[in-house]
């Protein structure tokens, strides 16, 4: 597992949200990097450590506090980071409890598995993937009772299915999906090993060319869909749950339909789990909220509200889940494998990123500021990172644009398949070198960036994954306007349009410039004022 | 005491009455019991019982493998679910006089019925007139031995679940007692039915106690898990449980589905067994064996009281819902003796791979 030098800072990325004042499942706030959540213990409060995706149990757990008196503060964050987080001791004394949709990831480490007091299972949903119902029809897959992966990935590769899916290095969603098809195309019939993973190679390959679409949140990647122009993404891969939900709000000709596919799921059972840190206070108010969520009534209430699947024998699942039964996938059972397996993701399996680093060198940057953005990049040139979270990865195109008054210099780097060492470094040297002066002009360096992008898309004749990073730490001044931006940006061939800008709030940065952006090009802002290191590991998730 | 187990995986506090300060002729009765018996003692009518008797139990929850390296001093008993830490934890603090074993509950495996009816059709189970049924565990390991899969097996047409690898899911035997139990009956019958009590023993089921282990990947840490996802209709198709995890359910009058209850042909039980540490604990554990009343309530949660042969079947034989051995030998099912501590911890590594 990769050190962490700035303690809490992963853990810390994400937001306290009362639950009484959490009511909206939607996309959420501006993810904020380095906030410090967690305050002290309190009386009838349970602080959990959660993944986002419990946001909709908000009714719920309202009704909970009424009930039993705990009321439930959470603070949001991917599950693998949340483990991490908790394997470190890095949750000890800030929170109480965890809530993850699995804790696989948790248990393989036996520091992490120590820190538990004891969990609880409270409701289920397999990972599925979610076909655009038009799409079904075309692939001639019926009412998708009968899909398995391997069809998932023939489709895949032969150009005629489009899907986005989390990144498994951030999402359990990801990462389950990742040990399911692992598991379904090397036939490894019992828990993956690292030669299972070798002989899934190929075939992973031509399943994860399908993927057009990642994500650190599952919630961002539900927006994206939603936005992408009709026909480009035919799938989501998700959990069961989140796709019957999404099917709530989407319109008829977005439907999804969602296929379990029959050689086997990995199911996510949200264990509430106590840490072994937590006081006799919030044990007691953990084992009240435990038994309440347990309640035949609330579980039926959860299954109705959420759309996941009840644990309380004699609860009926809420209508529209289906009964058949499918297999289920052992999840890896060493963290070397697991790890693994991820790294593989990462440098080899997936299609490879294209990512433009728009970095503000005015002068308002210099000293402390400065100092921030290279000591935050250059984490993301570095080698200490053992499942591929944060570093650029094989096979990676890297731009780095810095701009002031205008853009200063361009400089592109491709990180080789193997033996990337050299490049790193050779990209770490070129920020190190950065100096910082002269005035703001936010949206002509964007608008460079997106001409990049085009000639490196024309000249390479591929289809990467690919996005921008905008830093800045002041408003832009010179230059192009927002209007003029926005002009841009709506005259830009579709390829270019599919260019999702993700902001960084850093310093002085105008917060409504940045937030524009963002919705202009279907991106996200990101908060670094408390940690821009923070920040630039989270987008990582996206890129 | 209490920062001692803190520190220890599995442990959880359950205060089951906070109680005001003694009225006259209650004594409270400090405990540590694992958290299977937590309902049983919550139940009201338990309370009433032991109140009647002028007992107060004040128990805290923690895994039975961990109360043997507890500090469990201010406790008046410890009620682990097996007999191998009864005996450490009655060593360690020099305890005279026999456990007592109150009630005790059998491993079994759970099927859905079509599952059930696959196993039988391939000879890995079979069933009785009187509907019991039991799960063929040589068969079942010589099918682990030989890497056979669910499609080897005849009549799985048409049994989308059954595809990988034929195995038993378990929880982690590292952290778990049913896990642990599960390696002692696999390491009895690997080393020819005799309990594996040296290094040599242990060498000859390695191999076996690894792969079993293996095969499952990352497991869970408590029983209630697994189950849990067996109910949800998302797990295994094959899972080890406690009979009294099932049985508690029939007993309440809730449904459990299709689900079958498979008794291994050679199980282990759950030893619910009673260390006494002192004088009130000792009595706490009579009564638990002694009292009609409570022998009944522990039925409610599933579990067989020793001093009533009787009871289990005759008050789950009358629920619908699965059939269950109203008496264990005269269905044929034999019990596996368990290793001593030091040797199960061997050959928890040994399954681990460490």
């Amino acid at each position: 597992m990769s050190k962490r030098t700035v303690a809490g800072r992963v853990l810390l990325a994400g937001l306290a949200v009362l639950v009484a004042g959490c009511t909206s499942a939607g996309p959420g706030p501006v993810q904020k990097s380095g906030d410090p959540v967690a305050p002290t213990a309190q009386a009838g409060v349970l602080r959990v450590l959660a993944g986002s995706e419990l946001q909709d149990m908000a009714p719920v757990l309202e009704e909970a506090r009424k009930a039993t008196g705990v009321s439930v503060q959470f603070a949001w964050t991917g599950s693998l980071d949340g483990a991490d987080a908790v394997s470190s001791g890095r949750a000890d004394g800030k929170y109480d409890a965890v809530w993850f949709p699995s804790d696989h990831y948790l248990r393989l480490d036996d520091g992490g598995k120590a820190k538990l007091a004891t969990e609880s299972p409270v409701m289920v949903s397999p990972v599925a993937v979610g076909v655009r119902t038009s799409v079904l029809g075309e692939l001639g897959w019926g009412d998708g009772s009968k899909v398995t992966w391997a069809q998932v990935a023939d489709a895949a590769s032969a150009g005629k299915l489009s899907y986005g899916m989390s990144d498994p290095t951030r999402s359990n969603s990801g990462f389950s999906a990742l040990v399911a098809v692992a598991s379904a195309f090397s036939g490894a019939n019992s828990a993956l090993t690292d030669a299972d993973v070798q002989k899934a190679t190929p075939s992973l390959k031509q399943f994860f060319a399908g993927q057009k679409l990642t994500s650190g949140s599952s919630g961002w990647l539900a927006q994206a869909y939603g936005r992408a122009e009709p026909g480009r993404i035919g799938a989501l891969v998700n959990y069961e749950s989140v796709l019957l939900s999404m099917n709530r709000t989407l319109p008829a000709d977005a439907q999804l339909t969602v296929v379990r596919p029959t050689d086997g799921v990995v199911s996510a059972d949200y264990p509430l789990a106590l840490l072994a840190s937590a006081g006799q206070r919030e044990r007691e108010s953990f084992q009240r909220l435990t038994a309440y969520l347990l309640k035949e009534d609330v579980q039926r209430k959860i299954s109705e509200t959420t759309l996941r699947r009840p644990v309380t024998p004699g609860v009926a699942p809420a209508a529209g889940l289906p009964a058949d039964r499918r297999r289920e996938l052992p999840f890896p059972g060493s963290k070397a494998v697991a790890d693994g397996l991820l790294a593989s993701y990462q440098n080899e399996l997936r299609r490879p990123s294209r990512t433009v680093y728009v970095l503000d060198t005015s002068g308002s940057m210099s000293g402390g500021r400065l100092a921030s953005l290279k000591s935050a990049m250059a984490r993301l040139t570095g080698s200490d990172d053992s499942r591929g979270t944060t570093r650029f990865r094989d096979r990676e195109e890297v731009t780095l644009i810095s701009f002031a008054s205008k853009v200063k210099s361009t400089k592109t780097h491709s990180v080789p398949a193997q033996d990337s060492k050299a490049e790193l470094a050779s990209i770490d040297r070129d920020v190190q070198a950065l100096g910082a002066d002269g005035g703001t002009a936010v949206y002509s360096s964007l608008e460079e960036a997106y001409r990049v992008i085009d000639r490196q898309q024309s000249t390479a004749k591929d289809d990467r994954f690919t996005s921008i990073v905008l830093m800045t730490d002041g408003e832009s001044n010179e230059g192009a306007s927002a209007d003029d931006f926005k002009s841009f940006y709506q005259g830009l061939p579709s390829s270019g349009r599919a260019v999702p800008v993700f902001p960084i709030l850093f310093g002085d940065a105008a917060k409504g410039q940045l937030q524009g952006i963002a919705d202009v090009t279907g991106g996200k802002l990101f908060d670094g004022t408390g940690s821009l290191e923070g920040a630039f590991e989270e987008i990582r998730g996206y890129q | 005491m209490l920062a001692a187990l803190v520190l220890l995986g599995g442990v959880l506090f359950a205060v089951l009455h906070r109680a005001p300060a003694d009225d006259g002729g209650i004594t409270v009765v400090k405990g540590v019991i694992g958290s299977e018996k937590r309902e049983f003692f919550a139940d009201p009518e338990v309370v009433a019982e032991l109140k009647a008797q002028h007992l107060r139990v004040d128990a805290i929850t923690t895994g039975s493998w961990q109360m043997a390296d507890a500090d469990l001093s201010g406790n008046d008993f410890a009620f682990p679910a097996s007999l191998s830490p009864a005996e450490e934890i009655r060593a360690a603090h020099k305890v005279s006089g026999e456990p007592v074993r109150p009630f005790y509950s059998p491993l079994v495996v759970i099927a859905h019925a079509p599952v059930a009816e696959v196993l039988r059709s391939n000879g890995l189970a079979a069933r009785a007139e009187s509907g019991v049924w039991t799960f063929k565990m040589d068969q079942y390991l010589d099918v682990v031995r030989r890497d056979r899969n669910w499609s080897d097996l005849k009549d799985v047409a048409g049994h989308a679940e059954l595809a990988g690898a034929v195995y038993v899911t378990t929880t982690d035997p590292a952290t778990s007692s049913s896990g642990a139990l599960h390696l002692a009956e696999v390491s009895y019958l690997a080393n020819e039915r005799r309990v594996v009590s040296d290094d040599a023993g242990v060498g000859r089921v390695r191999d076996l106690v690894r792969k079993v282990t293996a095969m499952q990947g990352d497991q869970k840490t408590s029983s209630d898990g697994p189950f849990k996802d067996f109910l949800s209709n998302v797990g295994s198709p094959l899972v080890l449980v406690y009979e009294s995890q099932v049985a508690a359910l029939t007993a309440q009058g809730k449904p459990t589905g299709d689900l079958v209850v498979l008794y291994p042909d050679t199980t282990v039980s759950s030893d619910h067994t009673m260390v006494g540490l002192t004088d009130n604990g000792k009595k706490l554990a009579d009564l638990l064996r002694d009292d009609a009343k409570l022998r009944a309530l522990a039925v409610r949660y599933g579990f067989r009281p020793q001093g009533d042969p009787g009871a289990f079947g005759a008050a789950l034989n009358a629920k619908a819902g699965p059939v269950f051995a109203s008496d264990l030998s005269a269905a044929g099912i034999q019990q596996a003796p368990v290793p001593a501590v030091k040797v199960l911890n061997q050959l928890v590594a040994a399954a681990k791979g460490k």
